[in-house]
C-alpha cells in the first residue's frame, strides 16, 4: 500500500512537470524560450514516470522484461535528449532564428569569425 | 491500477495541447520541438498504459517511438543546417 502511494505521488509530479512543459510550449514568446521549457517534459516528466514505472515492474507484477524495457526506455532518453536539443537549437541560429530581444553576447559568431 | 488509465488520459490530453503549437508555430523549429515533445508525452501515455493493462507488448512501441523520434529529430536538424 506503501509503494502504491509513492509510485502515485511519482507519477503526480511527473504530470505536474509535463503540464508546466505543455503550458510554457505554448505560452512563451519566442522559439528558444519555447525550446527551454519543451525540456521538462522530456527530463523530468519522462523519468519521474520511468522510475515510478520501475517500482510498479519490480515490486507489484515481479516482471523483469517489462522492467529492463522501461529502464532502456529511461537510458535511451537521457542520452539522446540533449543531442537532439542542441542539433535543434543550432539548426535554429543557422536558419536565422533569433530572439525576441537582442543578444547582448554571441559567442556561436566569434568563433565562426575567429576560425 | 484505475489511475494510471487517469494519469495517461491526461499525458495524452497534453500531447493534443502540443499539437496546437504544431499547427500554428510560426518558424519550423517551433513544429520541429513541438512533434518531438509529442513524441516523448506518447512514449510516456504508452509506459502508463502497458502498466494499466500489465501487457509489455506496448512497451515495446514505446520503445521504438524513442528511438525513432530521436533519430527524426537530428535528422532534420540537420538538413535544416545544409549539411545533410
Amino acid at each position: 500500500m506503501t509503494l502504491r502511494i509513492i509510485i502515485n505521488v511519482l507519477f503526480g509530479f511527473g504530470a505536474f512537470f509535463a503540464l508546466a512543459g505543455t503550458v510554457g510550449l505554448l505560452r512563451m514568446p519566442d522559439a528558444y524560450c519555447r525550446m527551454q521549457s519543451s525540456t521538462n517534459i522530456a527530463t523530468l516528466g519522462l523519468l519521474l514516470v520511468v522510475i515510478g514505472g520501475l517500482l510498479y515492474t519490480i515490486f507489484v507484477m515481479q516482471s523483469w522484461s517489462s522492467s529492463v524495457k522501461i529502464l532502456v526506455i529511461g537510458i535511451i532518453s537521457i542520452v539522446a535528449n540533449p543531442v537532439a536539443s542542441h542539433a535543434i537549437c543550432r539548426a535554429a541560429y543557422r536558419i536565422g532564428v533569433r530572439p525576441e530581444k537582442e543578444m547582448v553576447w554571441d559567442e556561436l559568431k566569434e568563433g565562426e569569425k575567429n576560425a | 491500477m484505475n489511475e494510471f488509465l487517469y494519469f495517461a488520459i491526461f499525458f495524452v490530453l497534453c500531447a493534443l495541447a502540443v499539437a496546437v503549437r504544431l499547427i500554428k508555430g510560426p518558424s519550423v523549429v517551433d513544429r520541429v520541438v513541438a512533434a518531438d515533445s509529442i513524441d516523448i508525452l506518447t512514449d510516456i501515455a504508452l509506459i502508463l498504459f502497458a502498466l494499466y493493462s500489465g501487457r509489455g507488448i506496448y512497451l515495446d512501441i514505446a520503445l521504438v517511438t524513442a528511438l525513432l523520434g530521436f533519430l527524426a529529430t537530428v535528422l532534420i536538424s540537420k538538413y535544416l543546417e545544409g549539411t545533410l
